[in-house]
């Protein structure tokens, strides 16, 4: 039995015991208390007969004075072993006899005479006495009296208590059994409702019947019970099938949260009912509000191939029908318990595949309809409304999800975008600094190295004499200074400003690789060096490379970053390799490649396929992430491709390919040829005083008529003066970077004064102005500090024929 | 009141202390002729006579003296103011056996035990109780004999002659007394 139980049945047994015990109690009380009267009234008379019967037969002793009779008749008294005294007195009441023999005299009365009023019995508390008249006719004689012991009492007590016990004893076990008998009648339907209802407590199970037992009104109870159980079960069911739904609910929104593209949200959806409602098939319908067009977006894994037998295929357009489909698209949940009945064309088309019960519920954003989830069944009648109200919630969340997944989308390209612009700004802001700096430095470079240049050209062309020895060092001194007024000049163009727009130009990328590769050099010669590492550079370049259409600088940058990729990844050194290669001949399909390989760590599968993310980098601090972003949105804006070889400890191979740009052309360098102007009378304008003595004496050896002065505001005065003198100058050679009055203002008044003398502006910055070929107004033609003399031969011979 | 009580009760415990003072067994003793006049009474309790004893119920129960009295007054007081069974109780004194008359208990006494043999021939039929405190009177018909035996007084019965005359002599009687004659014991 159940623990419950024990309290019932201890509480029944108690009440009964304590009834009967009480009973028992009075009753036996009663029983003593009348037995114990009645015995003291027999033990009285008993004594008062066996007494009366003694005095009568010692009426002869007491006559005539017999004391020994008397004696002889008292031992009568032994017939009763209680009686412990007696005495037996005259008619003067002096002691005439007592028994036993012996007895002694003091503890009788010591006097008991004629009228003595003392007769009758009395009980004391260990004795009963009495005093009985000795009479013969009327005439007394003397009086008796006798003691007996109260033994027999006593020991009748203890046999009364004896039997209380013994009486009790039984009639408390005859009670335990019947009533248990009975209790087991009475509590045996409870205990089995206990039951029952225990192990709905205990195991939620309301499945559970308790059983009739036909005792009393326990069946009623019973009964009762079940009929509250059945109501329990019901709701209890009821309960779990909503509780079971709002899982679902639950589930399908996680799921859709943690998505979020629309596909695989439509996809999740689906799937999940098929699973766990389930439904037999379930298909999601897009609502195009300007062509007022429904279009299958997706169909749940389970029913690809029935969708595709009635032609419900992703993608198929679904004519919007009056009745439901309408109703659906206006806002309403649409529930069809039997499409047979229904004469829609697209409830017509369910039921041709057996699918009877249909569910179209409205996907809502901000009160328009941009889709219909469709849930059908097979079995007509068979959506519960709690399934209805489930689809109605469901379609709720899932449009809230698709929303949400839009503005991600949204939200993610705004992002993107913000970021890229973000970081360009960011590159462009440090290139203009770098690049203001780099201007000016190689602005001092090109004026410092032009008396170089200039008397190492003229020397080497018109010093008579000169040894092979002296020919071969000068020689080397201007390649020396070709290669300073190279790198200055590439370092100047590398951190040019960047335009807004990309400009496309031809693009040598072989040149672009030599340039970066020499720019790069201290990050993968020196520093590698320095630690002890070595790097192993490699240039693979084919020739003839067709030139690309692009911006060379940002080709360079990204040839830079993945240069620096590869020193990163070979940081115990290694071979770097640089190839270019091409594809396809002078036709549009041909290609030009440019590979950088190392045999550094490599990448794993998921470095490889995240190494394109902005911000993505295993480097920490050290990396920005930023470098193979920079380089995809390099290659995007070329419409190139970018290729990634790599395996973690196999080294990575990176690979460029962009479209060709016609055919390869070579450009033959062109022979020197040495030009001879005729003399000019030329002004000099620079505030270089070296730079001016260096010209004004390579000009003059050619012959020249040389007025040097120096700074934009002498040459100005100078310029006005000859003018005014009639002897204006043939050509003006100005430095553009001057204090004060630059070269753009000096050619301004030389203009002014004379329009038709030619302008020559030198310039430590002009690469660009050169390239662009955007001379400033008034400047007929921009030379490159250093200055060459073949070059400005070839202008003299240009501009004053 | 408690207090009064108890002192109370102290009083009533002397007093009744006083008033139960033993007199003692040994009070003046009686003479023997006292104690047979008491005797003689008594015995008209323990011995039943026949129903045709009295002529009417009020005729008196007489207790008979024949020769000497040695009782005197003391017999009379014995029996003033007492019955038996509705007769009262007079004494008679009879000198000689020719004025013997109607009575119950005849005492004999020892001067007329020479003639007891007339006594009781006379007496033959009439329900009379016959005592006598001569020696042997027993053995010779008389009914009831005072014996003293160690200064006390007892009784010898001859239950044969009591028989012959009609009386019933209580068996409580026998037992303290020596029974002579048929039937005694030997
Ligand atoms: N040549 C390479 N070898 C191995 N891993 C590379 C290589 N190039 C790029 N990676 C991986 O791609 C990540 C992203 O590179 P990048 O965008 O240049 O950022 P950064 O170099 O600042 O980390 C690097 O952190 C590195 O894990
Ligand atoms: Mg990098």
């Amino acid at each position: 039995m159940s623990r419950s139980s024990t309290p019932i049945r201890r509480t029944l047994m108690r009440m009964i015991f304590l009834s009967c015990g009480v009973v028992l109690l009075v009753t036996s009380c009663a029983f003593c208390a009348y037995e114990f009267l009645t015995f003291r009234q027999s033990s009285i008379q008993q004594l008062q007969i066996l007494s009366r019967a003694i005095a009568s037969n010692s009426t002869a002793a007491l006559a005539f004075d017999n004391p020994e009779d008397a004696a002889g008749v008292l031992t009568a008294f032994r017939a009763d072993p209680h009686i412990v005294a007696a005495a037996l007195y005259d008619a003067h009441g002096n002691l005439f006899a007592v028994y036993p023999q012996g007895l002694a005299v003091q503890g009788l009365p010591s006097h008991a005479g004629e009228g003595y009023t003392g007769a009758g019995y009395t009980f004391s508390r260990t004795a009963l006495t009495g005093f009985e008249p000795v009479a013969e006719g009327s005439k007394q004689l003397g009086m008796l009296f006798v003691e007996s012991d109260l033994n027999a009492m006593y020991a009748r007590i203890r046999l009364y208590a004896l039997i209380v016990v013994l009486v009790g004893g039984v009639a408390v076990s005859l009670a335990y059994l019947i009533s248990r008998r009975l209790q087991h009648r009475l509590l045996q339907p409870i205990l089995a409702l206990a039951q029952t209802t225990t192990a709905v407590a205990e195991r939620h199970d309301y499945t559970v019947r308790a059983a009739r037992t036909g005792a009393y009104e326990f069946d009623l109870f019973t009964d009762t019970f079940n009929q509250m159980l059945t109501q329990i079960q019901e709701s209890e069911g009821k309960l779990q099938s909503q509780v079971s739904r709002l899982n679902l609910l639950q589930h399908i929104t996680h799921a859709t949260g943690e998505r979020q593209d629309l596909p695989s949200i439509f996809q999740v959806v689906l799937r999940s009912l098929e699973e766990n409602l389930p439904i037999d098939f379930g298909c999601l319908l897009l609502h195009d509000d300007v062509s007022k067009t429904l279009t299958v977006s997706a169909v749940g894994a389970g029913g690809q191939d029935l969708a595709r037998q009635i032609g419900l295929s992703p993608g198929v357009e679904v004519p919007i029908d009056a009745n439901g489909l309408s109703r659906c698209i206006a806002g309403q949940l649409v529930h069809e318990p039997d499409v047979e009945q229904v004469q829609f064309p697209f409830p017509r088309r369910l039921a041709a595949a057996g699918l009877r019960s249909v569910v179209f519920a409205p996907l809502i954003v901000e009160s328009q309809v941009f889709g219909v989830l469709v849930s059908t069944r097979r079995a007509a009648h068979s959506f519960s409304s709690g399934e209805c109200e489930f689809l109605k919630q469901l379609s709720e969340h899932v449009a809230l999800a698709s929303h949400q997944a839009r503005l991600h989308g949204a939200l993610q390209q705004a992002y993107d975008d913000l970021r890229q612009s973000q970081h360009t700004t960011m590159q462009q802001e440090r290139l203009r600094a770098l690049g203001q700096m780099a201007s000016g430095i190689a602005h001092d470079i090109n004026n410092a190295i032009s008396p170089v240049s200039l008397y190492t050209e003229a020397l080497l062309e018109r010093e008579p004499g000169l040894s092979e020895r002296s020919r071969n060092y000068l020689t080397t001194i201007q390649r020396a200074i070709e290669d300073v007024a190279g790198t200055v000049s590439r370092m100047r163009e590398f951190y040019r400003e960047r335009d807004s727009q990309l400009t496309l130009e031809r693009v040598q990328l072989n040149r672009a690789v030599q340039q970066v590769v020499e720019l790069t050099r201290p990050r993968w010669s020196d520093l590698p060096q320095a630690r002890g590492a070595m790097v192993d550079l490699q240039t693979d370049l084919a020739d003839p490379m067709p030139e690309v259409m692009g911006a060379e600088h940002e080709i360079r940058d990204a040839l830079t970053n993945l240069i620096f990729n590869a020193v990163d990844a070979m940081p115990t050194g290694g071979t770097l390799r640089v190839r270019t290669r091409k594809t396809g001949g002078a036709d549009s399909e041909a290609r030009a490649f440019i590979e950088v390989t190392d045999t550094g760590v490599g990448m794993d599968e998921d470095t490889r396929r995240r190494c394109l993310e902005p911000f993505y980098t295993t480097k920490g601090e050290r990396g920005s992430g930023l470098g193979l972003a920079m380089v995809y949105g390099m290659i995007q804006r070329h419409s190139a491709e970018l290729e990634i070889e790599s395996a973690a400890g196999q080294g990575t191979t990176v690979r460029l390919s962009f479209p060709a740009y016609g055919s390869s052309v070579v450009v033959a360098p062109k022979a020197q040829q040495v030009i001879v102007n005729r003399p000019l009378r030329i002004l000099l304008v620079d505030d270089d005083p070296m730079l001016i003595k260096s010209l004004k004496d390579t000009l003059q050896e050619d012959g020249h008529a040389i007025t040097a002065s120096h700074g934009g505001h002498q040459g100005i005065e100078e310029f006005s003066a000859a003018a005014k003198r009639g002897e204006v100058f043939d050509v003006v050679v100005t430095d553009l970077g001057m204090p004060h009055v630059d070269g753009r203002k000096v050619a301004a008044s030389v203009k002014g004064i004379s329009p038709t003398t030619p302008v020559i502006l030198l310039t430590g910055w002009g690469q660009r102005l050169i390239a662009a070929n955007d001379a400033p107004a008034h400047v007929d033609k921009v030379l490159a500090k250093p200055p060459r003399l073949h070059e400005l031969r070839a202008a003299l011979a240009e501009l004053v024929p | 009141m408690a207090v009064l009580k108890g002192a109370l009760r102290l009083v009533l415990f002397a007093v009744a202390g006083f008033m139960v003072y033993p007199r003692g067994l040994a009070a003046d003793t009686p003479t023997e002729d006292q104690v047979q006049a008491v005797f003689l009474y008594n015995f008209s309790r323990f011995v039943e006579w026949p129903a045709q004893t009295f002529a009417t119920p009020d005729d008196p129960f007489v207790i008979g003296i024949l020769g000497s009295d040695p009782f005197g007054a003391r017999l009379d007081e014995a029996v003033r103011n007492e019955q038996v069974n509705g007769h009262p109780l007079t004494v008679r004194r009879f000198h000689n056996l020719a004025e013997v008359d109607n009575c119950q208990i005849l005492f004999v006494d020892r001067s007329e035990i020479a003639r007891i043999g007339q006594i009781l021939a006379l007496l033959d039929h009439r329900s009379t109780l016959t005592v006598s405190q001569a020696d042997g009177a027993a053995q010779r018909g008389v009914m009831i004999q005072f014996a003293t035996e160690n200064s006390r007084i007892r009784l010898r019965i001859n239950v044969e002659s009591a028989r012959a005359s009609g009386l019933t002599i209580s068996s409580k009687l026998l037992r303290p007394a020596e029974i002579v004659g048929k039937g005694a014991k030997e």
